[in-house]
Protein backbone atom coordinates (compact mmCIF):
# COMPACT_ATOMS: atom_id res chain seq x y z
CA UNK A 1 0.00 0.00 0.00
CA UNK A 2 1.83 3.29 -1.20
CA UNK A 3 2.40 5.52 1.83
CA UNK A 4 2.21 3.45 4.29
CA UNK A 5 5.79 3.07 5.03
CA UNK A 6 7.11 6.69 4.87
CA UNK A 7 4.27 7.34 7.19
CA UNK A 8 5.01 4.96 8.93
CA UNK A 9 8.80 5.88 10.02
CA UNK A 10 7.97 9.15 10.38
CA UNK A 11 4.79 8.53 12.52
CA UNK A 12 7.22 7.28 15.04
CA UNK A 13 10.20 9.62 14.70
CA UNK A 14 7.63 11.96 15.53
CA UNK A 15 6.38 10.26 19.08
CA UNK A 16 10.26 9.99 19.85
CA UNK A 17 10.91 13.66 19.95
CA UNK A 18 7.91 14.78 21.52
CA UNK A 19 8.42 14.93 25.37
CA UNK A 20 4.27 13.67 25.77
CA UNK A 21 5.47 10.27 24.59
CA UNK A 22 8.67 9.71 27.17
CA UNK A 23 6.53 10.83 29.69
CA UNK A 24 3.46 8.91 29.05
CA UNK A 25 5.97 5.78 28.53
CA UNK A 26 7.91 6.35 32.00
CA UNK A 27 4.57 6.96 34.23
CA UNK A 28 3.44 3.38 32.36
CA UNK A 29 6.89 1.90 33.70
CA UNK A 30 6.21 3.28 37.17
CA UNK A 31 3.11 1.97 37.51
CA UNK A 32 3.70 -1.42 36.26
CA UNK A 33 6.87 -1.75 37.94
CA UNK A 34 4.64 -0.90 41.13
CA UNK A 35 2.32 -3.60 40.24
CA UNK A 36 5.21 -5.86 39.62
CA UNK A 37 6.30 -5.38 42.97
CA UNK A 38 3.37 -5.30 44.88
CA UNK A 39 2.82 -8.94 43.82
CA UNK A 40 6.26 -10.41 44.12
CA UNK A 41 5.63 -8.57 47.59
CA UNK A 42 2.37 -10.69 47.91
CA UNK A 43 3.52 -14.01 46.65
CA UNK A 44 7.04 -14.02 48.88
CA UNK A 45 4.97 -14.02 52.11
CA UNK A 46 2.99 -17.10 50.41
CA UNK A 47 4.49 -20.58 51.48
CA UNK A 48 2.86 -22.69 49.15
CA UNK A 49 1.52 -21.88 45.00
CA UNK A 50 -1.04 -23.18 43.13
CA UNK A 51 0.23 -23.62 39.65
CA UNK A 52 -2.06 -21.14 37.92
CA UNK A 53 -1.96 -19.17 40.06
CA UNK A 54 1.69 -17.93 40.25
CA UNK A 55 2.94 -14.16 40.14
CA UNK A 56 2.94 -14.37 36.53
CA UNK A 57 -0.79 -15.25 35.80
CA UNK A 58 -1.59 -13.06 38.62
CA UNK A 59 0.38 -9.92 36.70
CA UNK A 60 -1.37 -10.38 33.33
CA UNK A 61 -4.77 -11.28 34.80
CA UNK A 62 -5.72 -10.90 37.94
CA UNK A 63 -5.34 -7.15 38.86
CA UNK A 64 -6.73 -3.78 38.17
CA UNK A 65 -3.13 -2.38 37.46
CA UNK A 66 -2.62 -3.63 34.51
CA UNK A 67 -5.83 -1.99 32.81
CA UNK A 68 -5.62 1.16 34.13
CA UNK A 69 -2.78 2.59 32.67
CA UNK A 70 -4.36 1.15 29.36
CA UNK A 71 -6.84 3.68 29.98
CA UNK A 72 -5.00 6.55 29.52
CA UNK A 73 -2.06 5.11 27.69
CA UNK A 74 -3.75 4.39 24.61
CA UNK A 75 -5.54 8.10 24.70
CA UNK A 76 -2.24 9.96 24.60
CA UNK A 77 -0.26 7.73 22.32
CA UNK A 78 -3.28 8.09 19.41
CA UNK A 79 -4.13 11.43 20.49
CA UNK A 80 -2.43 13.95 18.28
CA UNK A 81 -2.27 11.58 14.85
CA UNK A 82 -4.47 13.21 12.94
CA UNK A 83 -5.84 16.01 15.18
CA UNK A 84 -2.45 17.94 15.25
CA UNK A 85 -2.05 17.60 11.71
CA UNK A 86 -5.60 19.43 11.28
CA UNK A 87 -4.55 22.12 13.35
CA UNK A 88 -1.12 23.18 11.96
CA UNK A 89 -2.64 22.79 8.85
CA UNK A 90 0.69 19.74 7.61
CA UNK A 91 -2.54 17.81 6.62
CA UNK A 92 -2.82 19.47 3.62
CA UNK A 93 0.56 18.55 2.12
CA UNK A 94 -0.60 15.20 3.23
CA UNK A 95 -3.48 14.38 1.83
CA UNK A 96 -2.02 16.26 -1.71
CA UNK A 97 0.07 13.18 -2.62
CA UNK A 98 -0.29 10.35 -4.63
CA UNK A 99 -1.02 8.05 -1.26
CA UNK A 100 -4.47 6.20 -0.72
CA UNK A 101 -6.15 7.08 2.16
CA UNK A 102 -5.74 3.34 3.64
CA UNK A 103 -2.13 3.51 3.67
CA UNK A 104 -2.24 6.98 5.57
CA UNK A 105 -4.41 6.05 8.48
CA UNK A 106 -2.65 2.28 8.63
CA UNK A 107 1.02 4.15 8.23
CA UNK A 108 -0.14 6.14 11.56
CA UNK A 109 -1.62 3.56 13.20
CA UNK A 110 1.07 0.48 13.03
CA UNK A 111 3.47 3.25 14.33
CA UNK A 112 1.45 3.64 17.68
CA UNK A 113 1.10 0.04 17.70
CA UNK A 114 4.94 -0.85 17.41
CA UNK A 115 5.22 2.45 20.23
CA UNK A 116 2.91 0.52 21.92
CA UNK A 117 4.24 -2.64 21.89
CA UNK A 118 7.75 -1.10 22.79
CA UNK A 119 6.32 0.18 26.17
CA UNK A 120 5.34 -3.23 26.89
CA UNK A 121 9.01 -4.61 26.30
CA UNK A 122 10.92 -3.98 29.49
CA UNK A 123 8.15 -5.29 31.14
CA UNK A 124 9.74 -8.79 29.98
CA UNK A 125 12.50 -8.11 32.34
CA UNK A 126 10.00 -9.44 34.83
CA UNK A 127 9.44 -12.21 33.74
CA UNK A 128 13.26 -12.57 33.12
CA UNK A 129 13.86 -12.06 36.90
CA UNK A 130 11.18 -14.35 37.72
CA UNK A 131 12.16 -17.16 35.64
CA UNK A 132 15.80 -16.65 37.36
CA UNK A 133 14.34 -17.23 41.04
CA UNK A 134 11.84 -19.53 40.14
CA UNK A 135 10.20 -21.25 37.58
CA UNK A 136 7.98 -19.56 34.67
CA UNK A 137 5.60 -20.66 32.20
CA UNK A 138 7.01 -19.16 29.33
CA UNK A 139 3.91 -20.25 27.31
CA UNK A 140 1.72 -18.21 29.48
CA UNK A 141 3.67 -15.36 29.00
CA UNK A 142 3.62 -15.56 25.80
CA UNK A 143 -0.73 -16.17 26.08
CA UNK A 144 -0.27 -13.16 28.51
CA UNK A 145 1.93 -10.61 25.82
CA UNK A 146 -0.53 -11.65 23.38
CA UNK A 147 -3.87 -10.82 25.10
CA UNK A 148 -2.10 -7.43 26.25
CA UNK A 149 -1.25 -6.43 22.64
CA UNK A 150 -4.90 -7.90 20.99
CA UNK A 151 -6.64 -5.54 23.74
CA UNK A 152 -4.24 -2.48 22.96
CA UNK A 153 -4.54 -2.97 19.29
CA UNK A 154 -8.37 -2.62 19.68
CA UNK A 155 -8.08 0.47 22.18
CA UNK A 156 -5.22 2.07 19.78
CA UNK A 157 -7.61 1.85 16.85
CA UNK A 158 -10.14 3.38 18.64
CA UNK A 159 -8.06 6.51 19.45
CA UNK A 160 -7.16 6.58 16.05
CA UNK A 161 -10.40 7.36 15.02
CA UNK A 162 -11.16 9.90 17.71
CA UNK A 163 -8.62 11.47 16.75
CA UNK A 164 -9.45 11.73 13.01
CA UNK A 165 -13.01 13.02 13.91
CA UNK A 166 -12.03 15.44 16.82
CA UNK A 167 -10.41 19.08 15.74
CA UNK A 168 -8.23 19.23 18.60
CA UNK A 169 -6.07 16.83 20.54
CA UNK A 170 -7.68 17.22 24.40
CA UNK A 171 -11.11 15.97 22.59
CA UNK A 172 -9.61 13.12 20.59
CA UNK A 173 -7.77 12.30 24.05
CA UNK A 174 -11.32 12.80 26.17
CA UNK A 175 -13.36 10.80 23.95
CA UNK A 176 -10.92 8.00 22.94
CA UNK A 177 -10.36 7.59 27.02
CA UNK A 178 -14.09 7.78 27.54
CA UNK A 179 -15.28 5.15 24.73
CA UNK A 180 -12.17 2.54 26.13
CA UNK A 181 -13.37 2.96 29.09
CA UNK A 182 -17.04 2.89 28.43
CA UNK A 183 -15.96 -0.78 26.83
CA UNK A 184 -14.17 -1.59 29.71
CA UNK A 185 -17.07 -1.03 31.84
CA UNK A 186 -19.40 -2.94 29.72
CA UNK A 187 -17.28 -6.10 30.25
CA UNK A 188 -17.67 -5.60 34.23
CA UNK A 189 -21.14 -6.08 33.61
CA UNK A 190 -19.91 -9.88 33.61
CA UNK A 191 -20.06 -9.28 37.93
CA UNK A 192 -22.95 -7.21 37.90
CA UNK A 193 -25.68 -8.57 35.62
CA UNK A 194 -28.08 -11.40 36.73
CA UNK A 195 -27.53 -14.53 35.12
CA UNK A 196 -29.01 -14.73 31.59
CA UNK A 197 -28.03 -13.36 28.21
CA UNK A 198 -27.05 -9.41 28.94
CA UNK A 199 -24.45 -11.61 31.24
CA UNK A 200 -23.25 -13.63 28.41
CA UNK A 201 -22.63 -10.47 25.64
CA UNK A 202 -20.57 -8.68 28.60
CA UNK A 203 -18.41 -11.53 29.51
CA UNK A 204 -17.71 -11.70 25.87
CA UNK A 205 -16.71 -8.08 25.42
CA UNK A 206 -14.68 -8.33 28.47
CA UNK A 207 -11.27 -7.58 28.70
CA UNK A 208 -11.10 -8.81 32.41
CA UNK A 209 -12.12 -11.80 31.67
CA UNK A 210 -10.40 -11.84 28.30
CA UNK A 211 -7.18 -11.65 30.12
CA UNK A 212 -8.25 -14.08 33.07
CA UNK A 213 -8.44 -16.67 30.00
CA UNK A 214 -5.11 -15.69 28.77
CA UNK A 215 -3.14 -15.30 31.70
CA UNK A 216 -3.96 -19.04 32.25
CA UNK A 217 -2.89 -20.11 28.76
CA UNK A 218 -6.37 -20.50 27.59
CA UNK A 219 -6.23 -18.54 23.61
CA UNK A 220 -9.75 -18.47 22.53
CA UNK A 221 -9.89 -17.52 19.27
CA UNK A 222 -13.11 -15.63 19.87
CA UNK A 223 -11.67 -13.34 21.56
CA UNK A 224 -9.18 -12.89 19.11
CA UNK A 225 -11.95 -12.04 16.51
CA UNK A 226 -13.54 -9.77 19.13
CA UNK A 227 -10.26 -7.89 19.38
CA UNK A 228 -9.77 -8.00 15.43
CA UNK A 229 -13.54 -6.27 14.98
CA UNK A 230 -12.50 -3.48 17.74
CA UNK A 231 -9.28 -2.64 15.54
CA UNK A 232 -10.66 -3.02 11.59
CA UNK A 233 -14.03 -1.13 12.40
CA UNK A 234 -12.18 1.93 13.90
CA UNK A 235 -9.49 2.16 11.20
CA UNK A 236 -12.15 1.75 8.65
CA UNK A 237 -14.43 4.66 10.11
CA UNK A 238 -11.30 6.35 10.30
CA UNK A 239 -10.43 6.06 6.57
CA UNK A 240 -14.18 7.49 6.05
CA UNK A 241 -13.93 9.98 8.01
CA UNK A 242 -10.35 11.46 5.96
CA UNK A 243 -12.41 10.72 3.01
CA UNK A 244 -15.09 12.85 3.98
CA UNK A 245 -12.82 16.07 4.84
CA UNK A 246 -12.29 16.59 1.34
CA UNK A 247 -16.40 16.81 1.07
CA UNK A 248 -16.54 19.55 3.93
CA UNK B 1 -2.87 21.11 -18.74
CA UNK B 2 -5.17 22.26 -16.43
CA UNK B 3 -9.58 22.37 -17.36
CA UNK B 4 -11.88 23.72 -14.87
CA UNK B 5 -15.58 23.02 -15.82
CA UNK B 6 -18.64 24.81 -13.82
CA UNK B 7 -16.94 24.39 -10.84
CA UNK B 8 -18.89 25.36 -7.81
CA UNK B 9 -18.17 24.94 -4.43
CA UNK B 10 -20.18 26.07 -1.32
CA UNK B 11 -19.44 26.24 2.90
CA UNK B 12 -22.89 25.88 3.95
CA UNK B 13 -24.65 28.91 2.82
CA UNK B 14 -21.92 30.43 1.11
CA UNK B 15 -20.84 29.75 -2.35
CA UNK B 16 -16.85 29.85 -2.23
CA UNK B 17 -16.83 29.54 -5.99
CA UNK B 18 -19.68 29.37 -8.04
CA UNK B 19 -19.26 27.94 -11.85
CA UNK B 20 -16.27 28.70 -12.51
CA UNK B 21 -14.28 27.62 -16.08
CA UNK B 22 -11.31 28.29 -17.07
CA UNK B 23 -8.46 26.30 -18.95
CA UNK B 24 -4.50 26.72 -18.45
CA UNK B 25 -2.34 25.17 -21.61
CA UNK B 26 0.87 23.44 -21.04
CA UNK B 27 3.75 25.92 -21.01
CA UNK B 28 1.83 28.80 -19.35
CA UNK B 29 2.29 30.79 -16.13
CA UNK B 30 -0.58 31.90 -15.16
CA UNK B 31 -1.68 34.04 -12.78
CA UNK B 32 -4.62 33.44 -10.38
CA UNK B 33 -6.10 36.86 -8.97
CA UNK B 34 -8.40 38.11 -6.86
CA UNK B 35 -9.16 39.80 -3.73
CA UNK B 36 -8.82 38.19 -0.29
CA UNK B 37 -11.88 35.39 -0.23
CA UNK B 38 -12.52 35.78 -3.66
CA UNK B 39 -12.32 31.49 -4.01
CA UNK B 40 -8.47 31.39 -5.01
CA UNK B 41 -7.11 28.34 -2.61
CA UNK B 42 -10.30 26.99 -2.04
CA UNK B 43 -10.15 26.23 -6.35
CA UNK B 44 -6.73 25.61 -5.57
CA UNK B 45 -7.40 23.10 -2.99
CA UNK B 46 -10.10 21.81 -5.48
CA UNK B 47 -7.26 21.49 -8.40
CA UNK B 48 -4.85 19.59 -5.71
CA UNK B 49 -7.73 17.03 -3.90
CA UNK B 50 -7.53 18.52 -0.76
CA UNK B 51 -11.47 19.57 -1.12
CA UNK B 52 -14.18 18.15 -2.92
CA UNK B 53 -16.14 20.25 -5.68
CA UNK B 54 -19.82 20.64 -4.97
CA UNK B 55 -20.32 20.54 -8.84
CA UNK B 56 -18.68 20.44 -12.26
CA UNK B 57 -15.44 18.90 -12.50
CA UNK B 58 -11.74 19.48 -13.14
CA UNK B 59 -8.82 17.63 -14.37
CA UNK B 60 -5.11 17.88 -14.25
CA UNK B 61 -3.26 16.62 -17.65
CA UNK B 62 -6.03 14.94 -18.49
CA UNK B 63 -6.85 13.33 -15.46
CA UNK B 64 -9.82 13.87 -13.06
CA UNK B 65 -9.34 15.37 -9.97
CA UNK B 66 -11.64 12.96 -8.08
CA UNK B 67 -11.93 10.12 -10.51
CA UNK B 68 -8.39 9.85 -10.94
CA UNK B 69 -6.88 11.69 -8.68
CA UNK B 70 -3.79 9.45 -7.27
CA UNK B 71 -2.63 10.16 -11.36
CA UNK B 72 -3.31 13.68 -11.06
CA UNK B 73 -1.33 14.21 -7.97
CA UNK B 74 1.49 12.66 -9.39
CA UNK B 75 1.63 15.32 -11.80
CA UNK B 76 1.23 18.21 -9.85
CA UNK B 77 3.17 19.86 -7.47
CA UNK B 78 1.29 21.42 -4.53
CA UNK B 79 2.16 24.47 -2.40
CA UNK B 80 -0.14 25.20 0.33
CA UNK B 81 -0.75 28.83 1.65
CA UNK B 82 1.82 29.53 3.98
CA UNK B 83 3.83 26.51 3.53
CA UNK B 84 2.81 24.46 6.25
CA UNK B 85 5.84 21.73 7.54
CA UNK B 86 6.76 19.40 10.40
CA UNK B 87 8.96 21.66 12.66
CA UNK B 88 10.68 19.20 14.24
CA UNK B 89 12.16 17.86 10.93
CA UNK B 90 15.49 18.74 9.63
CA UNK B 91 15.46 20.49 6.11
CA UNK B 92 16.58 17.64 4.41
CA UNK B 93 14.81 14.64 6.29
CA UNK B 94 11.64 16.46 4.98
CA UNK B 95 12.50 16.50 1.59
CA UNK B 96 13.57 13.12 1.72
CA UNK B 97 10.28 12.00 3.47
CA UNK B 98 8.35 13.86 0.55
CA UNK B 99 9.86 12.89 -1.94
CA UNK B 100 9.27 8.95 -0.95
CA UNK B 101 5.66 9.54 -0.12
CA UNK B 102 5.89 11.36 -3.48
CA UNK B 103 7.29 7.70 -5.20
CA UNK B 104 10.32 9.26 -6.27
CA UNK B 105 12.50 5.87 -7.12
CA UNK B 106 14.91 5.01 -3.64
CA UNK B 107 18.22 5.20 -6.24
CA UNK B 108 16.89 9.03 -7.69
CA UNK B 109 16.14 10.32 -3.72
CA UNK B 110 19.04 11.63 -2.58
CA UNK B 111 20.12 13.53 -6.03
CA UNK B 112 16.49 14.83 -6.17
CA UNK B 113 16.38 16.03 -2.83
CA UNK B 114 19.86 17.69 -3.96
CA UNK B 115 18.69 19.35 -7.18
CA UNK B 116 15.51 20.63 -5.10
CA UNK B 117 17.75 22.14 -1.99
CA UNK B 118 19.69 23.69 -4.40
CA UNK B 119 16.64 25.06 -6.78
CA UNK B 120 14.93 25.89 -3.93
CA UNK B 121 18.55 27.74 -2.87
CA UNK B 122 17.83 26.06 0.97
CA UNK B 123 20.91 23.98 0.30
CA UNK B 124 22.34 26.60 3.06
CA UNK B 125 19.74 25.25 5.85
CA UNK B 126 19.66 21.51 4.56
CA UNK B 127 20.51 20.11 8.24
CA UNK B 128 18.95 22.75 10.28
CA UNK B 129 15.48 21.87 11.84
CA UNK B 130 12.52 23.49 10.07
CA UNK B 131 11.12 25.33 13.58
CA UNK B 132 14.06 27.35 13.52
CA UNK B 133 13.71 28.65 9.96
CA UNK B 134 12.57 31.96 9.02
CA UNK B 135 9.21 32.08 7.11
CA UNK B 136 11.25 32.89 3.84
CA UNK B 137 13.24 29.72 4.11
CA UNK B 138 9.96 28.00 5.09
CA UNK B 139 8.02 29.06 1.64
CA UNK B 140 11.38 28.18 -0.55
CA UNK B 141 11.60 24.91 1.25
CA UNK B 142 7.73 24.10 0.43
CA UNK B 143 8.91 25.11 -3.22
CA UNK B 144 11.56 22.96 -3.09
CA UNK B 145 8.64 20.14 -1.44
CA UNK B 146 6.77 21.04 -4.64
CA UNK B 147 9.41 20.58 -6.93
CA UNK B 148 10.35 17.10 -5.26
CA UNK B 149 8.80 14.74 -7.74
CA UNK B 150 9.63 16.68 -10.83
CA UNK B 151 5.92 17.70 -11.55
CA UNK B 152 5.31 19.37 -14.89
CA UNK B 153 2.58 21.33 -13.36
CA UNK B 154 3.16 23.92 -10.20
CA UNK B 155 0.24 25.02 -7.96
CA UNK B 156 1.24 27.47 -5.74
CA UNK B 157 -1.11 29.14 -3.62
CA UNK B 158 0.53 32.89 -2.26
CA UNK B 159 4.12 31.56 -2.81
CA UNK B 160 5.28 35.22 -1.48
CA UNK B 161 2.77 35.95 1.03
CA UNK B 162 4.09 37.36 4.66
CA UNK B 163 7.46 37.87 3.14
CA UNK B 164 9.93 40.39 3.33
CA UNK B 165 10.98 42.61 0.40
CA UNK B 166 13.90 40.57 -0.63
CA UNK B 167 12.06 37.44 -0.20
CA UNK B 168 9.72 38.32 -2.18
CA UNK B 169 12.15 39.09 -5.35
CA UNK B 170 14.14 35.82 -4.63
CA UNK B 171 10.69 33.83 -4.55
CA UNK B 172 9.98 35.72 -7.99
CA UNK B 173 13.18 34.94 -9.57
CA UNK B 174 12.87 31.69 -8.68
CA UNK B 175 9.31 31.30 -9.98
CA UNK B 176 10.99 32.69 -12.96
CA UNK B 177 13.31 30.49 -13.67
CA UNK B 178 11.01 27.41 -13.27
CA UNK B 179 8.92 28.80 -15.73
CA UNK B 180 11.47 27.69 -18.46
CA UNK B 181 10.22 24.15 -17.96
CA UNK B 182 6.81 23.85 -16.09
CA UNK B 183 3.83 25.33 -16.40
CA UNK B 184 2.61 27.12 -13.36
CA UNK B 185 -0.67 28.58 -11.76
CA UNK B 186 -0.15 31.14 -9.02
CA UNK B 187 -2.40 32.60 -6.94
CA UNK B 188 -2.04 36.49 -5.18
CA UNK B 189 -3.70 39.61 -4.30
CA UNK B 190 -0.69 41.67 -5.62
CA UNK B 191 -0.91 42.82 -9.01
CA UNK B 192 2.70 43.47 -9.35
CA UNK B 193 3.74 40.09 -8.75
CA UNK B 194 1.44 39.00 -11.87
CA UNK B 195 3.01 41.27 -13.83
CA UNK B 196 6.48 40.61 -12.85
CA UNK B 197 5.89 36.63 -13.50
CA UNK B 198 3.04 35.43 -15.58
CA UNK B 199 2.13 35.89 -19.02
CA UNK B 200 -1.74 35.31 -18.10
CA UNK B 201 -4.21 36.11 -15.46
CA UNK B 202 -7.64 34.20 -14.47
CA UNK B 203 -9.16 37.15 -12.49
CA UNK B 204 -11.97 35.85 -9.70
CA UNK B 205 -14.29 37.99 -7.47
CA UNK B 206 -16.52 36.31 -5.07
CA UNK B 207 -16.12 33.47 -6.75
CA UNK B 208 -16.92 33.87 -9.87
CA UNK B 209 -14.69 34.19 -13.15
CA UNK B 210 -14.37 38.10 -14.06
CA UNK B 211 -11.73 38.31 -16.48
CA UNK B 212 -9.23 35.58 -18.42
CA UNK B 213 -6.56 36.87 -20.50
CA UNK B 214 -3.25 37.93 -21.30
CA UNK B 215 -1.59 40.23 -18.83
CA UNK B 216 -1.61 43.25 -21.88
CA UNK B 217 -4.93 42.43 -23.17
CA UNK B 218 -6.46 42.45 -19.41
CA UNK B 219 -4.50 45.83 -19.16
CA UNK B 220 -6.28 46.87 -22.68
CA UNK B 221 -9.45 46.58 -20.67
CA UNK B 222 -9.04 49.67 -18.99
CA UNK B 223 -9.75 52.83 -20.94
CA UNK B 224 -7.22 55.14 -21.37
CA UNK B 225 -7.31 58.56 -20.61
CA UNK B 226 -6.15 61.54 -22.76
CA UNK B 227 -4.89 64.48 -20.80
CA UNK B 228 -4.74 67.75 -22.39
CA UNK B 229 -3.50 70.86 -21.04
CA UNK B 230 -5.17 74.00 -23.06
CA UNK B 231 -5.24 77.32 -23.53
CA UNK B 232 -8.30 79.69 -24.23
CA UNK B 233 -11.80 80.33 -23.53
CA UNK B 234 -13.60 77.66 -21.17
CA UNK B 235 -16.71 77.76 -22.72
CA UNK B 236 -15.18 77.09 -25.94
CA UNK B 237 -13.06 74.52 -24.58
CA UNK B 238 -15.97 72.81 -23.60
CA UNK B 239 -18.63 73.13 -26.38
CA UNK B 240 -15.76 71.67 -28.84
CA UNK B 241 -14.90 68.69 -27.08
CA UNK B 242 -19.11 67.94 -26.49
CA UNK B 243 -19.16 68.17 -30.29
CA UNK B 244 -16.42 66.16 -30.65
CA UNK B 245 -17.43 62.11 -31.40
CA UNK B 246 -16.06 59.24 -29.06
CA UNK B 247 -15.33 61.27 -25.89
CA UNK B 248 -16.87 59.96 -22.67
CA UNK B 249 -17.17 61.58 -19.30
CA UNK B 250 -14.53 64.74 -19.11
CA UNK B 251 -13.31 66.74 -16.43
CA UNK B 252 -12.04 70.68 -16.90
CA UNK B 253 -10.40 72.18 -14.14
CA UNK B 254 -7.92 75.01 -13.97
CA UNK B 255 -4.16 74.53 -14.18
CA UNK B 256 -2.17 77.39 -13.27
CA UNK B 257 -2.88 79.65 -15.98
CA UNK B 258 -3.92 77.07 -18.36
CA UNK B 259 -7.21 74.10 -18.08
CA UNK B 260 -6.37 70.83 -17.79
CA UNK B 261 -9.14 68.55 -19.27
CA UNK B 262 -8.97 64.80 -18.88
CA UNK B 263 -11.02 62.91 -20.96
CA UNK B 264 -12.16 59.29 -21.49
CA UNK B 265 -12.37 57.75 -25.03
CA UNK B 266 -15.21 55.68 -25.76
CA UNK B 267 -13.43 53.65 -28.91
CA UNK B 268 -13.18 50.16 -28.00
CA UNK B 269 -9.36 49.51 -29.33
CA UNK B 270 -6.25 51.45 -29.67
CA UNK B 271 -6.47 52.13 -33.35
CA UNK B 272 -9.81 54.01 -32.52
CA UNK B 273 -8.50 56.25 -29.35
CA UNK B 274 -5.65 57.26 -31.86
CA UNK B 275 -8.49 58.48 -33.92
CA UNK B 276 -10.03 60.17 -31.49
CA UNK B 277 -7.42 62.18 -30.33
CA UNK B 278 -6.65 63.43 -33.61
CA UNK B 279 -10.14 64.46 -34.15
CA UNK B 280 -10.09 66.23 -30.52
CA UNK B 281 -6.67 67.83 -31.74
CA UNK B 282 -7.76 68.48 -35.04
CA UNK B 283 -10.82 70.44 -33.68
CA UNK B 284 -9.42 72.40 -31.13
CA UNK B 285 -6.46 73.40 -33.13
CA UNK B 286 -9.17 75.07 -35.14
CA UNK B 287 -11.30 76.87 -32.84
CA UNK B 288 -7.74 78.59 -32.01
CA UNK B 289 -7.41 77.04 -28.80
CA UNK B 290 -3.64 76.77 -27.42
CA UNK B 291 -2.80 73.12 -27.05
CA UNK B 292 0.47 72.91 -24.86
CA UNK B 293 0.29 69.38 -24.10
CA UNK B 294 -1.50 66.14 -24.88
CA UNK B 295 -0.84 62.77 -23.61
CA UNK B 296 -2.43 59.61 -23.21
CA UNK B 297 -2.59 57.30 -19.60
CA UNK B 298 -2.09 53.51 -20.03
CA UNK B 299 -4.54 51.80 -17.49
CA UNK B 300 -2.64 50.24 -14.98
CA UNK B 301 -3.17 46.54 -14.17
CA UNK B 302 -4.73 47.54 -10.51
CA UNK B 303 -7.41 50.33 -12.12
CA UNK B 304 -8.52 47.56 -14.19
CA UNK B 305 -8.59 45.04 -11.37
CA UNK B 306 -10.12 47.74 -8.97
CA UNK B 307 -12.72 48.43 -12.05
CA UNK B 308 -13.55 44.20 -12.43
CA UNK B 309 -13.13 42.86 -8.70
CA UNK B 310 -15.31 45.85 -7.75
CA UNK B 311 -17.96 45.79 -10.63
CA UNK B 312 -18.86 41.90 -9.86
CA UNK B 313 -19.08 43.09 -6.13
CA UNK B 314 -21.37 45.74 -6.83
CA UNK B 315 -23.90 44.00 -8.70
CA UNK B 316 -23.93 41.55 -5.93
CA UNK B 317 -24.64 43.62 -3.67
CA UNK B 318 -27.30 45.19 -5.69
CA UNK B 319 -28.90 41.61 -6.14
CA UNK B 320 -28.86 41.19 -2.51
CA UNK B 321 -30.65 44.43 -2.04
CA UNK B 322 -33.17 43.43 -4.30
CA UNK B 323 -34.04 40.40 -2.21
Amino acid sequence: MRGLWPIFKRELFAHFVTPLAWVAMTAFLLIQGLHFFLIVQHFAGQLDLSADAGPVQTYFGQTMMLYLPLLFVCPILTMRLFAEERRNGTIEPLLTVPIQTAGLVLGKYLAVLVIYATMWLPTLFYMALLGRYGEVDWHIVASGYLAVIAIGSGYLAIGTMTSAMAKSQLTAALTSAMAITGLFMIGVGEFIFPEGLARELAGHVSAWAQMNDFSRGIVDSRRLVFDATIVVLPLFITVRAVDAWRLE
Amino acid sequence: MIVVEHLSKSYGALAAVSDLSFRVERGQVVGFLGPNGAGKSTTLRILAGFLGASGGRASIAGFDVVEERLDALRQLGYMAETSPLYPEMKVREYLAFRSELKGVPRTKRRADVDRCLELARVSDVAGVLIGHLSKGYRQRVGLADALIHSPPLLILDEPTAGLDPNQIREVRALIASLAENHTILLSTHILSEVEATCSRAVVLAKGRLVAIGSIDELRGRGRPELILTLRGDEAIIRQVLSETAGVGSRVIEPHGEALRATLSLTAEDEAGQAETTERIVHALATATVGIREVRTTKATLEEVFAALTQHEARTENEAEAKR
